[in-house]
């Protein structure tokens, strides 16, 4: 082969390592894990797949997972984080761009809690949740908020929204960050003029500055949606999904399924059906977030 | 010169298209059995070991085990890299080592709930061979009640105990010398009337009163799920006769859910009872923290795993600060449901040896002398942590005098042994960690609440059934084993014992 001929291998065996990995990381186990939906592998009972049950494990999904319950549980904090993290941080965002003084300082702070480790924010939060000595608890009770002798982690009620209390608490100061990148591209000119024809608070922000920071709005709203579908570390510390099934979450309940009760073939089953419904949520967001999108 | 390259966008697609294909037959393929293990190597030549890797689990045997780790490196001359982890995180690494085929550790901790599924999967050896061989094992001087309820499977010894656990009564004292109640009896010949009915009395008796300047409460359960709260209600329900299956360990198997049952709703009202008069955050109590409870001052009586009869001289888990209630508590035998034996729940840990492992000889060594009475023996005496390991699975640490005075209610705690049938009480089938899943979340449900206790064992045994039939259980299928303390104690014979 003459050296032209060599050489118009050179793109191709440059891209070859990151198409390796691709193959082995993401396309490889994705074929393993539906392969396995369909197959009784128990390691509890046998160290390899024993038999092609067709889809009786998407059907043990439902009759012996808590399954619906995780999906509710986690649909519910995915879209209340989202909708809370992102109008708090957009909250915050403002302020920042205020350029009050001592602000910096804030901005600096500000960066704090997304360093943090979430299990260890989940300690912390369990912690300030104790129902006797618990910071969290003896605020609301000092504010006149009755909180039940379980705690605010013991009662079905409240065993939810405190983890997301928790998550929201982690990760608005990212949102807040993000946000103010975003207000921070857009031009004072803008503003200005909107302004001068007559806009101002509410008309100014829903008008003109939150249209114009909707790139950066789109992209934080699916980032964190996903991050926030995904939520297992917190309830580990906080609840382990209790009491009952009230804060369990599907990445809970596929940890319990596949890595406690070592059920690969539930487990990959309960995959299977969890990349359906992120699919299919994320789609229909990016047809109505990024309809008007160049790409 | 032509700029254009030679391969086009199409036949760039077309190989990967292929590549990928390739992958995903890969992937679709069933994965190549595991090698089938021979013999537990006990006849092998001994390797030339320095050092053997030993996975222990976070429990309080761990901490006096790591003082006298020095003594093994004398005797031998192998050093013992010694990890410790929680029971989560070690199920995990040892699932995962085993079914990589990877060699993690030489000796490791197995719950008796993992023994069927580790077995079974050859993924450790039987220990029969090796004890047949060592005569100074001592195999007689095991609690036979122990060693059929935590370390055989199938007509094999597949561990050996290292700390053994059975369940008893703890009680303050002066709460009861205040009130004026008969405290628990201390042997089983003086138990006849001690009965969950006079315990479920006194609690109530007790609860709400002021003792000096603090208020009592009757009890404390665990209510955590899933594995704390079953811990517990387990020893409850078996006493009050409930069983999960219709016939197991004895054969033939029958994994028929009989969850269901009258003796087992009243034992679980009896709990929610018992909850009722607990702290009202012990819906969210783990192992510890039912202990901690206790030794903090405000609890009358409970009854749980007999390390707790030392853990709960400390104000909290292995801080070897001693608590206020040091000197106000007592132990006593667990309870009887009227009409029926005793029956106490066996637990604990128990070390194993990997089929993996190419340095068995030197891990039966260190497995041989941790659970020897010597080594169990120096691990009673660690005086760090204000002295805290009792749970002996050996007689004669029993009778020990050194040892007594120390932890002066091994009398009671000998008498519980012989009453223990750990398999009655959770039943070590192989998927029984599934089982507990559902059982515990249910209890906690019932607990709390959120549901009836007819409404949590209907639920319980329809999901007890579907992950059954799911797993091919009902009916079973596979050989069944006649597993007894009858059958235990023949083969313990024909080992030397």
């Amino acid at each position: 082969m003459n050296r032209s001929g060599v050489a118009r291998w050179y793109p191709y065996l440059f891209i070859l390592p990151s198409f390796v990995l691709l193959l082995a990381l993401i396309i490889y186990p994705t074929f393993f894990v539906i392969s396995n939906s369909f197959y009784f592998w128990n390691l509890q009972t046998s160290a390899v797949p024993l038999q092609y049950v067709g889809l009786g494990n998407f059907e043990l999904v439902f009759t012996v997972t808590p399954f619906v319950d995780s999906l509710r549980n986690t649909l519910v904090i995915a879209f209340a984080g989202t909708f809370v993290e992102f109008w708090l941080g957009m909250g915050i965002a403002l302020l920042l761009s205020t350029g009050v003084r001592g602000i910096g300082i804030f901005r600096a702070l500000l960066i704090m809690p997304i360093t943090i480790a979430p299990v260890v924010t989940g300690f912390l939060f369990r912690y300030m949740y104790y129902r006797e000595g618990g910071l969290i608890t003896w605020l609301l009770l000092q504010i006149g908020v009755p909180v039940s002798e379980r705690g605010l982690l013991g009662e079905e009620s409240t065993a939810l929204a405190s983890v997301l209390f928790a998550d929201v608490w982690q990760w608005t100061p990212f949102a807040a960050l993000l946000l103010y990148a975003g207000l921070l591209s857009i031009s004072d000119e803008v503003r200005e003029a909107a302004r001068v024809d007559g806009a101002a608070g509410w008309a100014l922000f829903w008008r003109i500055t939150l249209p114009l920071v909707r790139p950066t709005a789109a992209i934080f709203i699916m980032l964190r949606f996903m991050q926030l579908f995904n939520m297992f570390d917190l309830v580990l510390v906080l609840t382990r999904g209790g009491p009952g099934t009230s804060s369990r979450t599907l990445a809970y309940n596929l940890y319990l399924e596949g890595l406690v009760n070592y059920n690969i073939g539930i487990a990959a089953a309960m995959t299977v059906l969890i990349v359906i419904i992120v699919t299919l949520l994320i789609n229909v967001y990016i047809r109505f977030a990024f309809s008007d999108w160049d790409w | 010169m032509s700029t254009q390259t030679g391969l086009s966008r199409r036949q760039f697609l077309q190989a990967t298209a292929g590549g990928a294909a390739l992958l995903g037959l890969a992937g679709c393929v069933a994965p190549v059995a595991l090698p089938v293990q021979n013999s537990s190597g006990a006849g092998a030549a001994a390797k030339a070991v320095d050092e053997i890797r030993v996975l222990v689990v976070g429990d309080p045997f761990q901490f006096a085990l790591e003082k006298i780790i020095g003594s093994f490196t004398e005797q031998t001359g192998v050093k013992v890299n010694l990890e410790s982890l929680s029971y989560d995180a070690l199920n995990a690494r040892l699932a995962a080592s085993f079914v990589s085929g990877s060699s993690d550790a030489d000796v490791v901790t197995v719950d008796q709930m993992w023994n069927s599924q580790y077995y079974d999967n050859q993924w450790i050896v039987a220990l029969d061979d090796f004890i047949k061989r060592d005569a100074d094992i001592n195999l007689g001087d095991f609690i036979p009640e122990v060693l059929y309820s935590l370390n055989t499977w199938r007509g094999h010894v597949v561990t050996l105990p290292i700390a053994a656990y059975a369940q008893g009564t703890m009680y303050r004292t002066d709460v009861f010398d205040t009130l004026g109640l008969t405290p628990p009896p201390k042997n089983a010949a003086s138990a006849g009337d001690w009965t969950w009915d006079t315990y479920m009395d006194q609690v109530k008796q007790i609860n709400g009163q002021k003792v000096g300047d603090t208020s009592i409460y009757g009890t404390v359960v665990c209510g955590s799920q899933p594995v704390p709260i079953v811990h517990m209600y387990s020893q409850l329900g078996a006493s009050y006769g409930a069983r999960w299956f219709k016939q197991f360990p004895a054969a033939p198997w029958d994994f028929t859910p009989t969850i269901n049952s009258p003796e087992n709703l009243a034992a679980l009202k009896a709990y929610k009872s018992l909850y009722e008069m607990s702290p009202a955050e012990a819906i969210n109590y783990v192992w510890f923290d039912a202990g901690t409870r206790f030794s903090q001052g405000d609890i009358g009586m409970f009854y749980w795993w007999t390390p707790y009869f030392y853990l709960v001289k400390n104000s909290g888990y292995m801080t070897g600060e001693k608590a206020k209630t040091i000197d106000l508590y007592d132990v006593g035998m667990l309870p009887k449901a009227a009409g029926r034996d005793p029956l106490v729940s066996l637990g604990g840990w128990s070390l194993g040896m990997p089929s993996s492992t190419d340095k068995k000889q030197a891990a039966w060594d260190f497995i041989k002398w941790a659970t020897g009475a010597a080594a169990q023996k120096q691990m009673a005496l660690v005086p760090d942590y204000n002295y805290q390991f009792s749970d002996f699975a050996r007689q004669s640490l029993y009778q020990d005098a050194e040892i007594k005075a120390i932890y002066p209610y091994l009398d009671v705690q000998l008498e519980l042994m012989h009453q223990g049938d750990g398999k009655l009480v959770r039943p070590p089938m192989p998927i029984y960690t599934s089982m507990e899943g559902i059982y515990g979340l249910n209890l906690n449900q019932v607990i709390s609440g959120a549901v009836t206790p007819e409404v949590g064992l209907q639920t319980t045994d329809t999901l007890f059934t579907n992950v059954l039939k799911g797993n091919f259980m009902v009916p079973y299928q596979m050989e069944s084993y006649d597993d007894t303390l009858a059958n235990t104690e023949k083969l313990l014979a024909s080992l030397g014992a």
